[in-house]
């Protein structure tokens, strides 16, 4: 037997230069590579199409004490609700495609550059069905779920005796305090900690965490995997920094599997660096 | 030979690419090559890794030539029109290529542009190997799959067929009103505000470009892998007395495929550690998909 007997005949007809019998299940479309495309069907799931949704968010104005540690509210608040809508109206994409989820969710934040004040939010995903229409796989309330995981990741979760149920977020925009000009030239020959410098980035770090975890309860989830926690900045200067916390939401499979059974993954290590 | 005979060489060659073009053909001395090819007469060409070598040869699968279809386009009217029919023609060449050479498919094919400073045209450019598999017969029209040859066996296995390559590019304006309300600012400017229509415009946008892709994936097969994406939403400069127009386009590329719903994958899948320190998810940069900060370092305290 030669392993190009292993090839189904669907496939050899189209080598052949044979059609195939039209399309009657529709075309899908996604952002897949070949290998998540393989671990999503192998986890028993279909793509059906690519979902979307912008946001493009002009960001109010907060002023900050010169001298103050201080979470910018307004700048949190703004960061948050663009990311959000932006994923809300992607999850509507997929719902009316009639997905059970959506997988690979990428956030993206740009600044327009002919406003710094205006960002541009965009959540772009792969919509996915059940095979079998299993309908244990739907996020909160009936609506599609969302994750950032990859097909790869998605195929593993699953093994592990979880699903996705949503993509979670916190963000807190913090204003790090200067420091004072005297208190700077006391210190400058000193080795000192500036914990009024740690503090904020405790502090800010600690407020994202904390709204995510938070927005996991509520939807009723057991943990949060791949957690992620960026920091950066919008073009405010330097001393106003965001730190946005994000990871996929999970809850143990309804029948769950006994840990025993999961294979233990081998050790390899490839020669072919 | 002489200079001249040389010029005479050239001008004979330029002139026979110029009719092949013309008439949608392939020039006959490449037809030549390609059926040395197609024979076994000389040296075949191949794309293909070593690796990848091993894999066909045990698939049974014989690499012919090194085959490419290039097309420089013009786009006047239509940026996103001119996107889609090049690399159609250029589809369209490598496949004629394929043809003559008696291939079933073109694996590890590449996508290549040169820009050449020009913003109103661009080279659209397939490279890759045509490959015919021992028992099947020549296709008529063979596959173009824009995946490596490790992954074309694969996919094949698993009942998968790339087939070819679809591009969905939406290019539009949207003007200002002289009277309206700014789309930029959003009135109350102090205040958090999602700029609506600004957002409607960009998001049906990025979706015309989708439901492009799925239409042109459709003539080919049932699904397509597109993890190609590019966008852009611009403000031309414009004079203080007129009004702001806003300018978006977005393509998404990707590997058209055809499959059977759900079909099965065969293959056993098990999970292995990889001991190599680079692969560790702590050495790895990119781990996050989440482009949010590209500026990470400008917000250093």
């Amino acid at each position: 037997m030669s392993a190009q007997d292993d090839i189904p005949q669907h496939a050899l007809e189209r080598l052949k230069g044979l059609r195939g019998a039209g399309n009657p299940d529709g075309v899908f479309t996604s952002d897949f590579s070949v290998n998540e495309f393989l671990l999503v069907r192998k986890a028993g799931f279909e793509p059906i199409g690519l979902c979307v949704g912008s946001c493009i968010y002009q960001v109010g104005i907060q002023f900050s004490q010169w001298s103050k540690n201080q979470e910018l509210t307004r700048l949190s608040q703004a960061m948050y609700d663009a990311r959000e809508l932006a994923m809300n109206r992607m999850r509507t994409e997929a719902q009316d495609m009639g997905a059970d989820g959506i997988v690979g969710v990428r956030l993206e934040v740009k600044r327009l550059e002919w406003d710094r004040r205006v960002l541009e939010f965009v959540a772009i995903g792969t919509g996915i069905v059940h095979a079998q229409s299993h309908p244990g796989f739907k996020g909160q309330g009936g609506k599609p779920f969302t994750s950032d995981l990859s097909g790869q990741d998605f195929w593993t979760l699953l093994h592990a005796g979880y699903r996705p149920i949503e993509l979670v977020m916190g963000s807190c925009v913090y204003h790090v305090a200067h420091r004072g000009l005297w208190s700077a030239l006391a210190n400058s020959i000193r080795n000192v900690e500036l914990t009024n410098f740690s503090q904020a980035l405790y502090d800010a770090r600690e407020i994202a965490m904390e709204r995510m975890q938070d927005e996991a309860h509520r939807a009723g989830a057991e943990s949060v995997v791949g957690v992620d926690l960026h920091e950066g900045s919008h073009g405010w200067g330097g001393h106003i920094i965001e730190f946005f916390a994000v990871g996929t939401a999970v809850k143990p499979i309804s029948a769950e599997i006994d840990p025993s059974t999961i294979p233990d993954p081998m050790l390899v290590l490839s020669v072919n660096t | 030979m002489a200079s001249s005979d040389l010029s005479e060489f050239a001008e004979a060659r330029a002139a026979k690419w110029e009719a092949a073009l013309l008439q949608n053909r392939v020039p006959d001395f490449v037809l030549q090559r390609l059926d040395k090819a197609k024979h076994g007469t000389a040296p075949w060409l191949s794309t293909m890794t070593p690796a990848e070598l091993l894999l066909l040869k045990t698939h049974r699968i014989r690499p012919l030539a090194a085959v490419s279809g290039t097309c420089w386009y013009h786009y006047g009217y239509s940026w996103t029109e001119g996107h889609a029919e090049g690399w159609a023609t250029a589809l369209a060449r490598i496949r004629a290529e394929a043809v003559a050479c008696g291939a079933n498919a073109v694996v590890d094919v590449r996508m290549r542009t040169i820009a050449k400073g020009s913003r109103s045209s661009m080279d659209f450019t397939l490279l890759g190997t045509a490959v015919r598999f021992d028992n099947l017969p020549a296709s008529p029209e063979p596959i173009v799959a824009t995946v490596p040859a490790l992954e074309f066996i694969r996919l094949l296995e698993t009942g998968i067929v790339p087939t070819g390559l679809a591009v969905g590019a939406r290019y539009e304006w949207l003007q200002q009103s002289q009277w309206g309300p700014s789309l930029a600012t959003g009135g109350m400017s102090g205040y958090n505000t999602p700029l609506t229509e600004l957002t409607n415009f960009w998001e049906s946008i990025r979706r015309a470009a989708h439901a492009e892709l799925r239409r042109a994936a459709a003539k080919q097969g049932n699904g397509v892998l597109a993890d190609l994406h590019f966008g852009q939403l611009l403000r031309p400069e414009t004079d203080d007395k007129q009004p702001a127009r806003y300018l978006g386009h977005h393509i998404v590329i990707g590997t058209v495929v055809d499959t059977p719903r759900a079909a099965p994958v065969p293959h056993d899948v098990r999970a292995v550690v990889d001991m190599r320190d680079t692969l560790s998810p702590l050495h790895i940069k990119a781990a996050s998909r989440h482009a949010d900060y590209s500026d990470e370092h400008e917000g250093g305290i």
